[in-house]
């Protein structure tokens, strides 16, 4: 992608962005205001924005490693919900040890991820069944498992909604800064960011992995396991994608909800997309993203502007990516 | 130009075509008379399937005159060249393997209605069955599950719908038991009493001189001569297909080159021919070995350390196949041994394990990935380093193995896809001969590549094989498989000649090439 | 409360009028995972046109003229830029999501009243015409992949766009031809949930439908016919399962009926094996 046309595809969705402001009846420069207001401006805001990038760093990244390594996961948002809901099911069970707690509640997590991912992994290596398929149909039944423990197994009694039994305080982890949302999670999402960036980059791992991901066909005459390769993705993206509902419960939410994510998990792909399927260039992207979601219930109260701006304009951002990269060779 | 011996039911002249910087056909002229069977010759690359495509309306010429029975045409595509009358049977079958052969027809039928019921559709099936006297299966048959050659008579006859006046055939026989063929040829004899015009694209000089009553030879895109078969003999033929292949193969080469200058060693013939009883196990022993899918008898073959095996072969006649199935990237049956270790067939990863080499004949979809850097490609199995990657020792050990292969490239960061194609087939070498192979399987080798990166390539194989390893070779240059002084194992439809000693005149090689010869 | 066949009809409909688009549009060697986008965007057209003041006929038109677009768009960057579909796919459903609900806001303003609209009439055995035709929509199919002439060319464009190619035929008009179907189909779906079973407008009011039908067309096995029962049995369970509900039963778990499209989808692929009949060339570029 040249820089030209990176330029015109920003300017063009900041063009459409303003129409829509315009749309809703507001100065596309005050709402500019106000949505940076929201997003930046005060460190409340900025936690909110750090916050909510989150899950989507991680999402995004999960979908960096499987893209790259020829793995088309469509599922991290049931990823997600496998790690969310097996974080809400060890959490409460581990009482208050916060050290021991929290590192069962995210192992639990990342494992119910990358368990999540093994059915579509078997199906096509052994089926010959595109993943796009099989994770698609992990996310419905995803989904319906998460209807299902709120109402069932999972379900607080105590609670006039179908919700599971909180974590205790303890195990919740902290604000980094007293006012703000931001914890130790956005931490361990960009540090993860930082690994994935050196192991894709830097280790002989991720040189075989792009290999795998750019030819299976030639990997395999020279040598390489494009099977282990891309089965070894596979798991970790859903491993990370589990991490992301895990730290969603271990630092926002404290417990499982039905519905539990919003899309977090398609997002993520959008923002590997703008990203291009680069670890930082993703990280960063979901960072923006986040900001624009943080911001936009400030576009809402003081311009408003519906808060449904923050998803029309990363999409729009991505599609006019997408239309200028434009064309695959045919195989 | 017309009217000479009467009309011409298609007449091509002056074609030219060219692919960005590759010339495909310069001034080339085709002429096929009403009522003939005409054969269409030439080596790979000199231009066969290009002319045919014009012909039939796939691709514009650059240049040049089409004249269907006199008229002038000009094609903007297949569509109205097959409503003008001319069909082409391509290559690979271009049938929908989920369908039946009742659909695939109605689908290969351009004068198929918009509604059609099942029955109307099997209908046509046994109408053209009958009428043509092919067996193309029946018709609620998947054509997934139907033999090749089932399914190359459907195409011939889907072909066949519109009664076109010219139907060109590209390389029909390449799938065909010897039984079938001379089934198609006779159809295509009946075909051709009754007016019609056959062309018949083929490598096989024996089916030329068997079924066809003339032939016209390309060679570089142009024709080099145009004859009845009854003036010309196999022979010369044969010859003129052999100068042109070293023309093809070789652009501007001006002179022979000398074999090389080392003598093969002499234990390397002996076991060639008896399998490698006594001494060190072979390198590589390929035991009733069947490339899954072929119709070719199990093959044995042994390589000893130290021996250079040269497989001869026109293109579709298994060699590739079978070498394939050696490295482990094509699916086979029987065994496969590597200095005495069992290898399992099909696992390219367990060839490798047992000290495996391979170049393969598509060196960007198969070899190299275009994408990486050369010191990438390079390194790509054990880069050095610990945890991480030490790029600069990457970067050193890339930059001289580049400089020793002869690999020109502005640096080991280069995309390996920005290379020619010499340098890529050398980038190769030197990642498949160091450290050096137990055996190496190499595939068209220097196809594509000019005299002096061919030349580099052999010495390379050859140095592999005086220091130790044993080295397999497809070629299908009669020349080059002379130039490696080596004994050559012709291959014709999947079956090995003896080994052949290096200095065999090149007619003999052809006509063994074109199954003239047992 | 209507018995218990009409609401069985009632919520099989949209989920096969949908189905039955993507499975022509996969069928072509092409995929769009963002249905449910395409039926949220006729959802929305359908609501809006219905709440501007033209009949509930009239409304459904305007979600097929908004499928149509969707289908055209879809293409424009699927098919002839050849991005890849499951991309554009994901990006689609975000865009829908994101603008009908921007939309929403907007027509609705901040009052947050729920906004109804008229339904169609039930003119036909106590259901809406199009509910009832929409089941006519595959053997329509069924006819067309089989025994027309374009059908043959979808199913050759799916499994060997070389051989179309070869026919001097275009893969991406082919393939354009039926993502907008595609469109139409999806969307008509999604105004069909709306002048039927939810006659308003929330955010996400196709509640994952659109994954529904993407995971009845693998159950179908590509397969138009077989749509029906697939979809009868979705829409049966849920009718059940509200019936029970009524009843105050609990026997089942409501998230089971939920689950149950998707598990059939998964044991269909893993026992067929070889893809589970998809098209040889799903989701490749055209040649």
């Amino acid at each position: 992608m040249r820089p030209l046309q990176a330029a015109a595809v920003a300017a063009g969705t900041l063009a459409a962005a303003a129409l829509l402001v315009a749309l809703a009846g507001a100065s596309p420069l005050a709402a500019a205001r106000a949505l940076l207001d929201g997003a930046l401006a005060s460190p409340a805001a900025l936690g909110e924005t750090f916050a909510r990038s989150t899950a989507l760093v991680l999402t995004a990244l999960g979908a960096v490693v499987a893209f790259r390594s020829g793995v088309l996961n469509i599922g991290l948002e049931g990823q997600l919900l496998a790690g969310a809901a097996a974080a809400a099911a060890v959490g409460p069970a581990v009482g208050n040890l916060p050290f021991i707690g929290r590192l069962a509640v995210l192992l639990a997590a990342a494992l119910a991820g990358a368990a999540w991912v093994l059915p579509a992994a078997w199906l096509a290596e052994r089926r010959k069944v595109p993943a796009v398929l099989s994770t698609i149909l992990l996310n419905l039944v995803a989904a319906a498992g998460v209807t299902w423990l709120v109402r069932g197994p999972l379900r607080d009694p105590a609670g006039d909604y179908p919700q599971s039994r909180p974590l205790a305080d303890a195990l919740v982890l902290p604000p980094l800064v007293p006012g703000t949302r931001a914890t130790a999670a956005v931490v361990v999402a960009f540090a993860l960011a930082a690994l994935a960036a050196v192991v894709l980059g830097r280790t002989a791992l991720g040189l075989k992995l792009r290999a795998a991901g750019l030819s299976p066909r030639a990997a395999r005459a020279a040598g390489l396991d494009d099977v282990g390769l891309r089965t070894g993705a596979f798991l970790a993206s859903g491993a990370l994608a589990g991490l992301a509902g895990g730290l969603e419960v271990l630092a926002i939410t404290a417990r499982l909800y039905d519905p539990f994510s919003a899309g977090i998990g398609f997002t993520g792909i959008a923002a590997a997309l703008l990203g291009g399927m680069a670890p930082a260039g993703s990280a960063v992207a979901a960072l923006l993203f986040a900001a624009l979601g943080a911001g936009s219930s400030a576009l809402q109260r003081d311009a408003g502007v519906p808060s449904a701006l923050a998803s029309v304009v990363p999409a729009l951002a991505v599609l006019g990516l997408l239309l200028a990269r434009g064309r695959r060779e045919a195989p | 130009m017309n009217g000479r011996e009467g009309g011409f039911a298609l007449e091509l002249s002056g074609i030219s075509k060219a692919f960005g910087p590759v010339r495909a056909l310069d001034g080339a002229h085709l002429a096929l008379r009403p009522g003939e069977i005409h054969a269409l010759l030439g080596e790979n690359g000199a231009g066969k399937s290009t002319l045919v495509s014009i012909a039939a309306g796939l691709v514009p010429p650059d240049a040049g005159t089409i004249r269907l029975a006199g008229k002038p045409m000009a094609f903007r595509g297949p569509r109205q060249a097959r409503r003008a009358g001319i069909a082409l049977v391509p290559q690979h079958d271009l049938l929908v393997e989920a369908a039946t052969v009742a659909d695939n027809l109605a689908f290969l039928d351009p004068a198929a209605p918009f509604l059609e019921s099942r029955r109307a559709r099997r209908e046509r099936v046994a109408r053209v069955a009958s009428a043509l006297d092919l067996d193309v299966g029946p018709p609620d048959a998947r054509v997934g599950e139907l033999p090749v050659g089932t399914r190359q008579r459907l195409e011939v006859a889907g072909a066949l719908l519109t009664d076109p006046s010219v139907l060109i055939l590209d390389e029909p026989t390449a799938v065909l038991s010897p039984d079938e063929t001379a089934a198609l040829f006779r159809a295509l004899r009946a075909r051709a009493s009754t007016g019609k015009t056959v062309l018949l694209i083929t490598h096989r000089l024996a089916e030329v001189f068997a079924a066809a009553d003339r032939l016209t030879l390309l060679a570089r895109g142009r024709t080099l001569r145009e004859a009845a078969v009854g003036e010309t003999s196999a022979e010369e033929i044969g010859a003129l297909l052999l100068g042109s292949a070293e023309a093809t193969e070789r652009t501007g080469a001006p002179e022979r080159e000398a074999p090389p200058a080392d003598a093969p060693p002499a234990g390397g013939v002996a076991v060639d021919g008896g399998g490698g009883g006594t001494g060190p196990s072979p390198a590589l022993a390929l035991r009733a070995l069947r490339p899954r899918g072929s119709a070719a008898p199990p093959v044995d073959l042994a390589v000893a350390p130290g021996e250079l095996v040269v497989l001869l072969s026109i293109d579709g006649n298994g060699a590739d196949d079978l070498a394939g199935a050696a490295a482990g990237v094509r699916e086979a049956e029987g065994s496969i041994e590597i200095g005495g270790r069992k290898v399992r067939p099909g696992d390219p990863l367990a060839y490798r394990r047992a000290g495996g080499a391979f170049i393969p004949s598509d060196r960007r979809a198969e070899g190299l990935l275009p994408d990486l850097t050369l010191a990438e490609n390079l390194l790509l199995r054990r880069p050095p380093g610990g945890l991480l990657v030490d790029r600069a020792a990457m970067a050193a050990t890339a930059a001289d193995r580049l400089a020793r292969f002869g690999v020109r490239a502005t640096g080991p960061d280069a995309r390996a896809g920005e290379l020619s194609g010499g340098n890529q087939q050398k980038l190769l070498l030197a990642r498949e001969l160091e450290p050096l192979p137990r055996v190496l399987t190499a595939i068209h080798p220097t196809r594509g590549l000019d005299l002096a990166a061919s030349a580099d390539v052999r010495a390379r194989l050859l140095d592999a094989a005086a220091s130790g390893a044993g080295v397999l070779v497809v070629t299908a240059d009669p020349e080059e498989a002379q130039a490696f002084g080596r004994p050559i194992r012709v291959v014709y439809r999947g079956r090995l000649s003896e080994p052949l000693p290096s200095g065999t005149p090149f007619e003999a090689l052809g006509r063994r090439m074109a199954g003239l010869a047992a | 409360m209507s018995g218990f066949l009409e609401v069985a009809l009632l919520l099989s409909a949209p989920l096969l009028l949908a189905a039955a688009g993507e499975l022509v549009l996969e069928r072509s060697g092409s995929l769009q995972i963002g249905l449910e986008g395409t039926m949220l965007a006729g959802a929305f057209t359908a609501f809006a046109a219905a709440r501007a003041g033209t009949g509930p006929y009239a409304a459904l038109a305007a979600s097929a003229a908004v499928g149509a677009g969707a289908g055209l768009l879809f293409a424009l960057f699927a098919v002839a830029r050849r991005a890849d579909p499951i991309l554009v796919g994901t990006v689609w459903n975000l865009l829908a999501l994101g603008a009908t609900g921007f939309a929403y806001r907007l027509l609705a303003g901040e009052t947050g009243s729920v906004l109804q609209v008229r339904t169609l009439p039930a003119d036909l055995l106590g259901l809406p015409w199009p509910v009832l035709a929409s089941f006519l929509v595959p053997p329509v199919l069924h006819l067309l992949l089989t025994r027309t002439r374009p059908g043959l060319r979808i199913v050759a464009a799916g499994e060997h766009p070389e051989a179309v190619r070869a026919q001097g035929l275009s893969v991406v008009a082919i393939r354009t031809g039926a993502s907008t179907l595609a469109g139409v189909l999806g969307a008509l779906g999604g105004g069909l949930l709306v002048l039927t079973i939810s006659p308003t407008f929330v955010e996400g009011v196709t509640a994952g439908r659109g994954f529904l039908a993407l995971a009845i067309v693998v159950f179908a096995r590509w397969k138009p016919l077989r749509l029906v029962p697939a979809s009868l049995l979705l829409g049966g369970v849920t009718a059940l399962q509200y019936r029970l509900q009524a009843l105050g039963f609990q026997a089942v778990p409501y998230a089971f009926f939920l689950a149950l499209p998707g598990l059939l989808a998964l044991a269909a692929l893993a026992v067929s094996g070889r893809g589970g009949g998809a098209p040889k060339a799903l989701g490749t570029p055209a040649p």
